[in-house]
C-alpha cells in the first residue's frame, strides 16, 4: 500500500494546482482588498459583500435558481420516460439508441449554442420552411437551450440505475398483487431514486452556472449569475466583486447538493 | 383430492429453441409437488407459467377448471418464493410483508394482524422495523416466505428458494417448510435440482430432463422403480447395469441369472437395471457376479466401497468395511432389482 501511494502524487499535485490554490485565492480575494495591478500590500476587509446588495446581483441569483429548476424539472419529466423506455427495451439497437443520446454531447457546446441562436432569430434557415421562431431574448429560448444541453445528463444516470435494476423485484411487485401502474409507483420509481438523484444533480449544477449559453440566446437581456462573474474578472475586472459572488454561489449549490442528498436514503447517488 | 391445476399439451418455445415439449401435469389441491431436474430441464420456466411471468405458445393450464390465460399474473391466487427473494431494498421487513395486503387494499389494523402472525410463523417476531440488508440469507429467506403466505395464496410457488443456504439451515428449512405447508394446507410446487431436498419434501416429485417430463410419482416409487436411466442416475448413486429380461420374473446379470420382481418386458429383451448401493451385500467369493475391491472409502455412517467386476463398477454402500484386494461375490435380493426399458 505504501509503495501504491507514491502512485497518487501526480493526482495529488494537480489537484493541488488546479482546485486547491485557486480556491485559497478565490478566499483571499474576496476577503481583502487585493488588487491584482497593485499587488503586494492589502488589508483584509468584508466591504466588497455590500455589493451582494445590488439589485443586478440579486436578480441574477435569482434568475439562475429559477432556470435551474424549471430545467431540471423539465429535464426530469422528459428524461425519466426516455430513461425507462431505454432500459426496458429488449431491443437488439439497445446500444446504438443509446449512443444517439450521447452523440450530441460529444459535440462542442458553443456550436451547439450558437446553432440554436442562429434558428432562434427572426431570419432564420426555418424561413425556407415559412416558420420564424424569433425566440431570442425569451426565457424559453433559454429553457429550450438548457433542456437540450442537459437532458443527456438526466437520461444516464436514471439509465443506468434502471437497467440495473433486479427484474424480479418488479415481478416479485406483481406476484404480490400490483398492477402495473402501482408497480412503477410503488418499486421502480422508489429504486430509481439514487439515478434521478445524480441527474437532477448534473443538471442543475451546469444550468445554474451557464454564461455562455444565457448570453447568448437571451440577446444579453436576460443576465444569470455566470454572466455577472464573467463580467467582473473579464471585462471590469472587479476580481474582489466577482470571488464574492463565486464564493456565495459555491455555497448555496453546497447547501443545494447536501439537501438533495438528504432525499436518497439509499444512498445509491452514482456521485 | 380435487385437481387444482391441470396443465394440459403446455409448449413453450424461446427463439424456435422448444425449452417445455408437451407438458401434462396435474397438481392436486393440498399437495406438495417438487419439479425435480438439472438446469436448463424447464422447471423454473413451468413454474414461470404458472405464475403468469411467461406465457405459454400452445397447450392450456387450467386454474379451478378456468383458462389462467385470462387471469392476469397480479390477480392470481398464486404467490412467489423467488430464488434470490427479490426482497424490496427500499422498504423494510413489516412493510415488504404488507406489500400484497397493502396492494389488496387491507384496512391498516387487519394488515398489523396479519404481518405479525406471519413473522411469528417464520420466527422473526421483533424484526418489523429491521433493514434488510442487514438480514442474513436465512432470515431473508423467512421473510420471502412470510411475505408470499400473508396472502393466504391457494398455491406457492417456490423457485430454488432454499440453493442459497448451507447445509444446516437448508435441512432446517427443508423440515419447516413441510411442515407450514401441512399447517396451511395450501399446495407448494417447488422447483429444485437437489434430488435428496425433492424425495424429503414432497407428495409427489415430477422428475424432468430437456423439456419432458420423464416421471411422476411419490418419493418411494421415483427412488425405487425409476423408468429409466436419467432418472435412476439423477435420483441418487446407482448401478446401471446391462441386462437381459430372459422372461417374466427372471433376469439376466452379467451372465448371471437372478430372480426379480418386475415382469412384462418379453422374453429375451435387452434391458438395463438399476441397483442401489445400499442394496448389494458383499460376501466372501462364492461365485456368481465376483469382483476385486478396489477402494474403500469411510463416509460417516456407512463406508462407500468400489468393486471392479471385469471393467464394470460396483459401488456398494454397506456398515462393514473390506479390505483392498480382496475377491468378494456381490450379491443382492430380487426386490433390490429395478428393471428399465433400455
Amino acid at each position: 500500500m505504501k509503495k501504491l501511494r507514491a502512485l497518487s502524487f501526480p493526482y495529488v499535485m494537480w489537484m493541488s494546482l488546479t482546485i486547491v490554490l485557486p480556491m485559497a485565492l478565490i478566499l483571499l480575494v474576496a476577503f481583502s482588498d487585493l488588487n491584482i495591478f497593485r499587488l503586494g500590500s492589502f488589508t483584509f476587509t468584508l466591504e466588497g459583500f455590500s455589493v451582494l446588495r445590488s439589485p443586478v446581483i440579486t436578480t441574477a441569483i435569482r434568475n439562475s435558481f429559477r432556470f435551474a429548476f424549471i430545467v431540471t424539472a423539465l429535464c426530469f419529466l422528459i428524461g425519466y420516460p426516455v430513461a425507462y423506455l431505454l432500459a426496458r427495451s429488449t431491443s437488439r439497437h439497445k446500444t446504438l439508441f443509446v449512443t444517439f443520446l450521447i452523440l450530441p454531447v460529444w459535440s462542442n457546446m458553443l456550436l451547439r449554442i450558437v446553432a440554436w441562436e442562429r434558428l432562434f432569430f427572426p431570419n432564420s434557415i426555418l424561413n425556407m420552411f415559412g416558420i420564424s421562431l424569433n425566440l431570442i431574448g425569451t426565457d424559453l429560448a433559454i429553457i429550450i437551450g438548457m433542456i437540450s444541453m442537459y437532458l443527456p445528463f438526466m437520461i444516464f444516470p436514471i439509465y443506468s440505475v434502471l437497467d440495473k435494476m433486479d427484474q424480479a423485484l418488479i415481478e416479485a411487485a406483481i406476484d404480490l398483487g400490483a398492477s402495473r401502474v402501482k408497480t412503477f409507483f410503488k418499486v421502480t420509481l422508489p429504486l430509481s431514486f439514487g439515478g434521478v438523484v445524480s441527474g437532477v444533480i448534473m443538471t442543475m449544477l451546469p444550468a445554474m452556472t451557464a454564461f455562455a449559453l444565457p448570453a447568448r440566446l437571451s440577446g444579453g437581456r436576460t443576465l444569470l449569475i455566470g454572466n455577472i462573474i464573467e463580467d467582473y474578472f473579464m471585462r471590469t475586472a472587479n476580481f474582489n466583486a466577482g470571488s464574492i459572488v463565486s464564493l456565495v454561489m459555491m455555497v448555496l449549490m453546497i447547501v443545494l447538493y447536501l439537501w438533495i442528498l438528504r432525499f436518497d436514503k439509499e444512498g445509491e447517488t452514482l456521485i | 383430492m380435487k385437481k387444482l391445476i391441470d396443465i394440459q399439451n403446455l409448449v413453450k418455445q424461446f427463439d424456435d429453441q422448444v425449452v417445455l415439449n408437451n407438458i401434462n401435469l396435474y397438481i392436486n389441491e393440498n399437495e406438495f409437488i417438487t419439479l425435480l431436474g438439472p438446469s436448463g430441464c424447464g422447471k423454473t420456466t413451468l413454474l414461470r407459467l404458472i405464475g403468469g411471468f411467461e406465457t405459454l405458445d400452445e397447450g392450456k393450464i387450467l386454474f379451478e377448471d378456468k383458462n389462467i390465460a385470462d387471469i392476469p399474473a397480479h390477480k392470481r391466487p398464486i404467490n412467489t418464493v423467488f430464488q434470490k427473494y427479490a426482497l424490496f431494498p427500499h422498504l423494510n421487513v413489516y412493510q415488504n410483508i404488507a406489500f400484497g395486503l397493502k396492494m389488496k387494499k387491507m384496512p391498516k389494523e387487519t394488515i398489523e394482524q396479519e404481518v405479525l402472525k406471519a413473522l411469528e410463523m417464520v420466527k422473526l417476531k421483533g424484526y418489523e422495523s429491521r433493514n434488510i440488508k442487514t438480514l442474513s440469507g436465512g432470515q431473508q429467506q423467512r421473510v420471502a416466505i412470510a411475505r408470499a403466505l400473508v396472502n393466504k395464496p391457494k398455491v406457492l410457488l417456490l423457485d430454488e428458494p432454499l440453493a442459497a443456504l448451507d447445509l444446516k439451515l437448508r435441512q432446517d428449512m427443508q423440515y419447516e417448510l413441510k411442515e407450514m405447508q401441512r399447517a396451511l394446507g395450501i399446495t407448494f410446487i417447488f422447483v429444485t435440482h437437489d434430488q435428496e431436498e425433492a424425495l424429503t419434501m414432497s407428495d409427489t416429485v415430477v422428475v424432468m430432463n430437456e423439456g419432458h417430463i420423464l416421471q411422476i410419482g411419490t418419493p418411494i416409487d421415483i427412488y425405487n422403480e425409476p423408468k429409466n436411466r436419467f432418472v435412476a442416475s439423477f435420483i441418487g448413486e446407482s448401478n446401471i447395469l446391462p441386462a437381459t429380461m430372459i422372461k417374466d420374473y427372471k433376469v439376466n446379470i452379467l451372465n448371471t441369472e437372478y430372480t426379480c420382481v418386475d415382469h412384462g418386458f418379453g422374453e429375451q429383451t435387452p434391458v438395463e437395471v438399476v441397483i442401489r448401493p445400499e442394496d448389494i451385500e458383499l460376501k466372501p467369493a462364492q461365485g456368481g457376479i465376483e469382483g476385486l475391491v478396489t477402494d474403500v472409502i469411510f463416509k460417516g455412517v456407512h463406508y462407500e466401497i468400489i468393486v471392479m467386476v471385469g471393467t464394470i463398477e460396483f459401488i456398494i454402500h454397506s456398515t462393514l468395511s473390506q479390505t483392498v484386494g480382496t475377491q468378494v461375490s456381490i450379491t443382492f435380493e430380487p426386490e433390490a432389482i429395478h428393471v428399465m426399458r433400455r
